[in-house]
């Protein structure tokens, strides 16, 4: 292999991006090694693996990886490929197996990924097989709040150091209750895009009142909620944020600030707000008082490719990504706020989302004017709020001034560059950890 | 030469009555939709309608059970009569972006079987295929099966219920911003 190139495609200064990466196939194929291959990757939830032997078929990046709890409850992250010639062991998205078999000539492997059985190992092998070195190919796994993370890179950090600061906003999601998440999903769907503009977009409120003024509209007219404007968005308290590639947005909240996520109508909003109440002395309990009531996580993307909370933009090839939408729900919330989030999700985001469907044919054609020869030779521009962010008193990261800015998407593609341009994990810089941690949650929930 | 036209009394059942009254149902269903006349289609429903759309899993023959996920996992349409109307609404903006400019489509519904049920209510179960056709050059082919539950509403049949199982595990569309 040639010496790695030194990628400079983003002027941090002028926020001008070279459109290349959005469509050459070798940028593509390396960005599959040299951040896919390392980085944590979200693939699943404890909850999809729920019972011993049980596993979720996933992906990290573009390799087939089978999630397992073995029969003594271990989590794995397999790849899903038969050590003999390479065919997937598994062919099925879930199910409960403690073996895997390969249907080409039936070389079987326990759920924990050992190599079982080789067909003719005494006879056709003359028992000169070094069987036990042919277990499936494993990831490191780790987990956060029951999210299940993996890497391919023997040299990465943990994910407690991985993720950093970033923690301290997603619990205030995904580490509420003491109860925990149950994942429900995916749908999966593909779409004509490059998986970068996915996650870009995450931190891009700015769209928000133009791209979905429609549904905007209906859903302030048939479930009575607020409508977002430029001008309320323009003057919002709200923040943007990054740490470690993390990009994040969150609303500065107070305890009469009205609670919403997808879903929330007139009808339901008083038993939303009144669980949300309840559920607030042991949100304090394990988060402390001062996120428990000041901070709400918005929209929000982990580097590399987890969109919008547990949701995966997967890399399908430079203009192609394969979207796994899920809903997670607070497993001890009463069942009406329950069936309001599950129904609420579908109807916003997935591939028929009200709100979701809008987004794509925009993100499809910044990514095709990256094929357009005379267009491709321009710059995207992401220039907004340069020199508007540093470090705030009481929110860690790098806080952008306004809750509208391009702070975020920047650092995105410099941490893209980052990993493009490091030989090892030992170029990859983490920020260090000023978060104060208050309450009893944990990484492990 | 002409000859008049024989008179000949034809004699159907009420199962076949009943079989042909669903089917023009379901024809003018389908140009409704290809005509855009999507208040017209909406009105084919009933308020409690549920509207449903499973995702389809890739598991064992033996496990077939698990293939169509249950109600109460994540769809992907679970709408009431209220996100039907508000899909719809939001057509009439102008600023749905997903279908502005709209798609083309052609919705073909066929191979009817029809089945009473005890309380009135009729069970009616029909495939489809539906042309997606937008902007330049997307296009997609949809196929899949409907599973209705009509109920008669002041004399005309709405659907109560509506199942539809797509043909599909990993969606191939860049949206399903269309109606089935």
């Amino acid at each position: 292999m040639s010496a790695t190139p030194q990628y400079a495609i983003i002027d941090p200064e002028t926020g001008k991006i070279d459109r290349h990466i959005f469509m050459d196939q070798a940028i593509y194929d390396e960005e599959m090694e040299q951040i896919f291959g390392r980085a944590w990757l979200m693939i699943g939830h404890e909850s999809l693996v729920p019972r011993v032997n049980d596993f979720f078929h996933t992906y990290m990046g573009e390799d087939p990886v089978i999630l397992t709890r073995d029969s003594q409850g271990q989590l794995h992250a397999l790849l899903n490929m038969c050590r003999h010639r390479g065919n997937r062991v598994v062919r099925c998205d879930d199910g409960n197996a403690r073996h895997f078999m390969c249907a080409y000539h039936g070389w079987t492997y326990a759920n924990d990924g050992t190599q079982e059985s080789v067909p003719g190992e005494l006879e056709a092998y003359y028992n000169a097989l070094d069987r036990c070195a042919l277990g499936l190919i494993q990831a490191r796994v780790e987990t956060y709040a029951g999210i299940v993370f993996a890497t391919w890179a023997p040299d990465a950090p943990s994910l407690e150091a991985y993720l950093g600061d970033a923690r301290w906003y997603l619990d205030t999601v995904f580490n509420r209750r003491d109860c925990g998440m149950q994942a429900l999903g995916p749908l999966k769907w593909l779409e004509p895009v490059n998986w970068k503009t996915v996650v870009d977009n995450c931190s891009d409120n700015y769209h928000v009142p133009t791209s979905h003024l429609s549904s905007m509209l209906v859903q302030h007219r048939y479930l009575g909620r607020p409508l977002i404007t430029h001008e309320e968005q323009f003057q919002s308290p709200n923040k943007h944020l990054f740490v470690n590639g993390h990009a994040l947005t969150f609303r500065e909240v107070d305890d009469n600030t009205p609670r919403y996520v997808h879903g929330i109508s007139r009808d339901t909003f008083q038993a939303f707000q009144e669980y949300y109440h309840t559920t607030l002395p042991e949100v304090e309990r394990r988060l402390g008082t001062f996120r428990a009531h000041k901070i709400q996580l918005g929209n929000h993307s982990l580097f590399p490719n987890g969109v919008l909370g547990f949701r995966l933009a997967l890399p399908r090839g430079p203009q192609r990504t394969e979207f796994w939408h899920f809903v997670l729900l607070e497993r001890d919330a009463p069942e009406v706020i329950k069936h309001v989030i599950r129904t609420g999700s579908q109807a916003y985001n997935g591939a028929a989302g009200l709100f979701e469907q809008d987004d794509i044919d925009n993100w499809r054609q910044v990514t095709a004017a990256s094929r357009s020869p005379i267009a491709r030779q321009y710059a995207q521009e992401l220039s907004m709020g340069v020199g508007h962010a540093g470090r705030h008193p009481d929110y860690p990261g790098l806080v952008s001034e306004r809750y509208i800015s391009e702070n975020n998407q920047r650092h995105f593609y410099l941490r893209w560059q980052e990993f493009m341009n490091a030989k090892s994990w030992a170029d990859i810089h983490l920020d260090p950890m000023t978060a104060r941690f208050e309450g009893t949650a944990t990484m492990q929930g | 030469m002409h000859t008049s036209a024989p008179t000949a009394t034809v004699v159907v059942t009420p199962q076949q009555a009943l079989w042909l009254e669903l089917m023009q149902f379901y024809i003018r269903e389908a140009w409704l939709l290809d005509e855009r006349q999507f208040a017209a289609w909406l009105d084919l429903f009933t308020e409690d309608v549920l509207y449903f759309m499973p995702r389809r899993k890739n598991v064992p023959r033996r496990e077939s059970h698990r293939e169509v996920t249950p109600l109460g996992d994540l769809a992907v349409f679970e709408d009431d009569k209220r996100y039907l109307q508000m899909r719809v609404a939001r057509l009439e903006t102008g600023m749905a972006w997903a279908e502005d400019p709209p798609s083309r489509t052609r919705h073909l519904f066929g191979n009817l079987v029809v089945e009473p049920l005890d309380n009135g209510e009729v069970q009616a179960k029909t495939a489809f295929l539906v042309y997606r056709s937008h902007l330049e050059t997307d296009q997609q082919l949809f196929a899949g099966s409907r599973e209705d539950v009509l109920r008669q509403v002041n004399g005309a049949w709405k659907v109560a219920k509506r199942t539809i199982l797509l043909d599909a595990n990993v969606l191939l569309d860049k949206n399903l911003s269309i109606f089935f």
